[in-house]
C-alpha cells in the first residue's frame, strides 16, 4: 500500500470520538484527518477534506448518519462510508444498506471490525497502487 | 434525522445518576431535569428527544404543561414510566398505549436497551417516510402505462413482480399498489432481501420465539405477521438464497409458516409484491433463482423504465423531490432552468434515488438558492453541451453583447472573456462549439434542445417576457411556446425576477 486511507470521524458524542481516535491509532492504514458532530458536518467535510473513508455514527442530532451517506454519495469520487450503531440487528443493517453506505460496524465491536474492512479494501486497493 | 438524546424527568438525584450511567453505556446522551418546569420548551423540539424516561412523582402542573407541547408533535417520542404509573398517564393525556410505555422500577439494562432499539428504529422509519416520494411522477407515455397496469391490478390478489433498475421507484409502485388495493388501511411492509444478512433473513420474516437462538431474548413478530392483512413488499428478492426461497414459496403455497425456534404453524393473510433489479430469468438459467417461485411471483410483471428513458419527466420530478424537502423541513432550493436542462444530458444510472439526493445534497450546500451548473458535481455536467452563441449566464443579462448573441457558436476561449460566460466555462470542461460534432459523437436530441432552449430565452428576454410577442419572434404558436417553457422548467416568473434583476 503506498498511501493511508484519509478518514473523517463523525459522531456526536465527544467522549466516543476520542476514544475512536485512539483505538483506530492501532490501525497503520488510516490517517485520521478531521472529525465531525453530526450529518451536516460529515456533508461539509466530505466535499471539503476529500477523504477516502468516513467512519460515522447512525444516530445523531440534526442529520444522522443515515441521510449523510445518501448525500455524500452524490458528490464527486465519493468516500467509503461505514456506519457504527449500538445496535447490531436486522433492522439497523437493513437501513444501513439502503442509505448507500458500504458497510455498518457495531460499536461492541468497533476497531476489530473496521481493521477487518480496512484489511479487505487496501487488499483490494493494492493492484491498482502498486 | 435521527436522535441519541434522552430526556429524564426524575426528582430523585441517586435514581437519576444511576440511569444516566447506564444510558452514556449504550451511546445516549442524556438531559436530565428534576421537574419539567425545569425545561426550557421555547428553544426546544419535541423530535429533539428519541424518548422521555419519566420517574416516579413526575406528575405535576410544569408536566402537564409539558405534555401539552409534547402532544403537538403527531410523532413525538414515546414516554417510558413506571409500570404503576401507565393506566393513569394514557388516561390524564389521552395517550396511544404504544406512546407510553412501562419501564421496571428500577430498569433492567435489557429492558431498557431494547425499548430504546425499537424507539430508535421508529424514528428512522418516520425520517424515511418524510423522504418518501408519492407516484410514480410523471408524464411520459411509460409512467401513464404504469400507472394504468397499477390501476388495473392493485383490486386483485395477484402477486406482482415489479423489475427495473436499482433507484426507478420499484417500493413507490409497490406502495401506489397497495394504496389503491382492497387491503389500503392494513400495513404496507417492506424487507429489502438483499440488504439483511442471510442468517437473520428468516427470523425477520417469520419471526421467533423467546430463546431460538443465541441474542433471542424475547420472542419478536416478523414481517409476515406484522403485514398480516396488507401487503408484504419483498424488495431485491433476487438477492435471496435458495433455502430461503423455499420457505417463500411454500408460504405462497400453503399461506402458513412457522416462527423460528417454534412448531406452530401461523396462518397468514398477505399480498406479496416483490421487486429485482435482475434479470431473474437469467437467474434461475444461472441456478440461483427457482423457476416455481417466479412463475409464482410473477403472476402480473411491472416494467419500472429508467430515469434516462424519460428525461421529458425530469421537471415534475424535480417539483415534486423538492416539494416532498419543503413540506418535511430538508431545505429547499430551485435550478435555474439551464442547469436543469443541463441535467438531462446525464445518464442516470441512479435514477429517480440518485436524483431526490443530489437534490437533497444541493439543499443543504446551497440553501434556498438557484442551482447553477457550476454548482453541480463535476460528473452532472460532463457533457453539458452550451450553444455558447447565447452563454447560460449572459441569456439571463440584456446587457449581453451583439458578439455574444450572434447566432454563431463561439469557442470556449471566446466565451470565457466575459465574466458571465467565464462562469459558464467553469460549469465543465465540455462546452463545445454546438454545430461541430465531437470525435466521439453526440446526442442530437439534447443538443438540438439546447439550441432551441437558448433561441426561446434570447426570444423572451427581447420581447420583454411577453411569451406571445416571443412565439412571434420564433414563429411558432404561443401555446406550443408554453409547452416548451414547461418541458424546460422556464417559470413566467422566474423570467420577470430575471429582468428585475438586470
Amino acid at each position: 500500500m503506498t498511501s493511508r486511507l484519509k478518514t473523517l470521524l463523525i459522531d456526536d458524542n465527544d467522549a466516543f470520538l476520542v476514544l475512536a481516535k485512539h483505538l483506530l491509532s492501532a490501525i497503520e492504514q488510516i490517517e485520521v484527518i478531521g472529525f465531525g458532530h453530526d450529518g451536516y458536518d460529515a456533508v461539509r467535510l466530505a466535499a471539503e477534506l476529500q477523504p477516502d473513508l468516513i467512519l460515522m455514527d447512525m444516530s445523531m442530532p440534526g442529520m444522522g448518519g443515515l441521510q449523510a451517506t445518501r448525500l455524500i454519495k452524490a458528490q464527486d469520487a465519493p468516500p467509503r462510508i461505514l456506519i457504527a450503531s449500538h445496535y447490531d440487528d436486522a433492522a439497523h443493517r437493513e437501513h444501513t444498506a439502503q442509505a448507500g453506505a458500504d458497510g455498518f460496524v457495531s460499536k461492541q465491536d468497533y476497531e476489530v471490525a473496521i481493521a477487518r474492512y480496512v484489511e479487505k479494501l487496501c487488499g483490494e486497493r493494492e493492484p491498482t497502487h502498486g | 434525522m435521527a436522535e441519541s438524546r434522552v430526556l429524564l424527568i426524575e426528582r430523585d438525584e441517586e435514581r437519576a445518576a444511576n440511569l444516566q450511567v447506564v444510558l452514556r453505556f449504550i451511546d445516549y446522551q442524556v438531559l436530565h431535569v428534576s421537574s419539567a418546569a425545569d425545561l426550557q420548551l421555547a428553544d426546544r423540539r419535541p423530535q429533539d428527544w428519541l424518548a422521555v424516561i419519566v420517574g416516579s412523582d413526575a406528575d405535576d402542573a410544569a408536566f402537564a404543561s409539558f405534555m401539552e407541547w409534547l402532544k403537538r408533535d403527531r410523532h413525538h417520542p414515546p414516554l417510558l414510566v413506571p409500570p404503576n404509573a401507565r393506566d393513569a398517564l394514557c388516561e390524564r393525556y389521552r395517550l396511544d398505549v404504544s406512546a407510553c410505555l412501562p419501564l421496571e422500577q428500577p430498569p433492567r439494562y435489557s429492558e431498557l436497551n431494547e425499548l430504546l432499539r425499537r424507539a430508535g428504529l421508529v424514528r428512522m422509519e418516520q425520517d424515511i417516510s418524510a423522504t418518501r416520494l408519492m407516484g410514480p411522477t410523471g408524464n411520459s407515455a411509460s409512467i401513464r402505462s404504469l400507472r394504468r397496469l397499477i390501476e388495473q391490478v392493485a383490486g386483485h390478489e395477484t402477486n406482482v413482480l415489479i423489475t427495473g433498475e436499482s433507484g426507478t421507484g420499484k417500493e413507490v409502485a409497490a406502495r401506489a399498489l397497495h394504496d389503491k388495493s382492497l387491503r389500503h388501511d392494513k400495513p404496507f411492509v417492506a424487507v429489502n432481501c438483499g440488504a439483511i444478512p442471510a442468517e437473520l433473513l428468516e427470523s425477520e420474516l417469520f419471526g421467533h420465539e423467546k430463546g431460538a437462538f443465541t441474542g433471542a431474548i424475547t420472542a419478536r413478530k416478523g414481517r409476515f405477521e406484522i403485514a398480516d392483512g396488507g401487503t408484504l413488499f419483498l424488495d431485491e428478492i433476487g438477492d435471496m438464497s435458495l433455502p430461503m426461497q423455499v420457505k417463500i414459496l411454500r408460504v405462497l403455497q400453503e399461506r402458513t409458516y412457522e416462527r423460528v425456534g417454534s412448531s406452530r404453524s401461523v396462518h397468514c393473510d398477505v399480498r406479496i409484491v416483490a421487486a429485482t433489479h435482475r434479470n431473474l430469468e437469467a437467474s434461475i438459467a444461472a441456478g440461483s433463482f427457482r423457476e416455481d417461485l417466479f412463475y409464482r411471483l410473477n403472476v402480473f410483471p411491472l416494467e419500472m423504465p429508467p430515469l434516462r428513458e424519460r428525461l421529458d419527466d425530469l421537471p415534475l420530478l424535480v417539483e415534486s423531490i423538492s416539494e416532498s424537502m419543503r413540506h418535511s423541513g430538508r431545505g429547499s432550493m430551485q435550478f435555474a432552468p439551464e442547469t436543469l436542462h443541463a441535467l438531462r444530458s446525464y445518464g442516470w444510472p441512479g435514477n429517480v434515488r440518485e436524483l431526490a439526493n443530489l437534490i437533497e445534497r444541493l439543499a443543504v450546500l446551497h440553501p434556498n438558492a438557484t442551482v447553477k451548473i457550476a454548482d453541480l458535481p463535476q460528473r452532472y455536467r460532463q457533457h453539458v453541451v452550451l450553444p455558447v452563441a447565447a452563454p447560460v449566464e449572459a441569456l439571463a443579462a440584456p446587457a449581453a453583447t451583439p458578439t455574444e448573441l450572434s447566432p454563431k457558436a463561439l469557442s470556449v476561449e471566446a466565451a470565457s472573456t466575459s465574466p458571465a460566460a467565464a462562469e459558464a466555462a467553469v460549469a465543465g470542461p465540455a462546452i463545445m462549439d454546438a454545430s461541430l460534432l465531437p470525435a466521439d459523437g453526440v446526442n442530437l436530441k439534447d443538443r438540438i434542445e439546447a439550441i432551441e432552449l437558448a433561441l426561446i430565452r434570447q426570444a423572451l428576454d427581447q420581447a420583454g417576457g411577453v411569451v406571445a410577442h416571443a412565439a412571434r419572434l420564433l414563429s411558432t404558436h404561443r401555446t406550443t411556446l408554453v409547452e416548451k417553457l414547461r418541458k424546460y422548467g422556464l417559470h413566467r416568473e422566474d423570467l420577470r425576477e430575471e429582468q428585475r434583476a438586470s
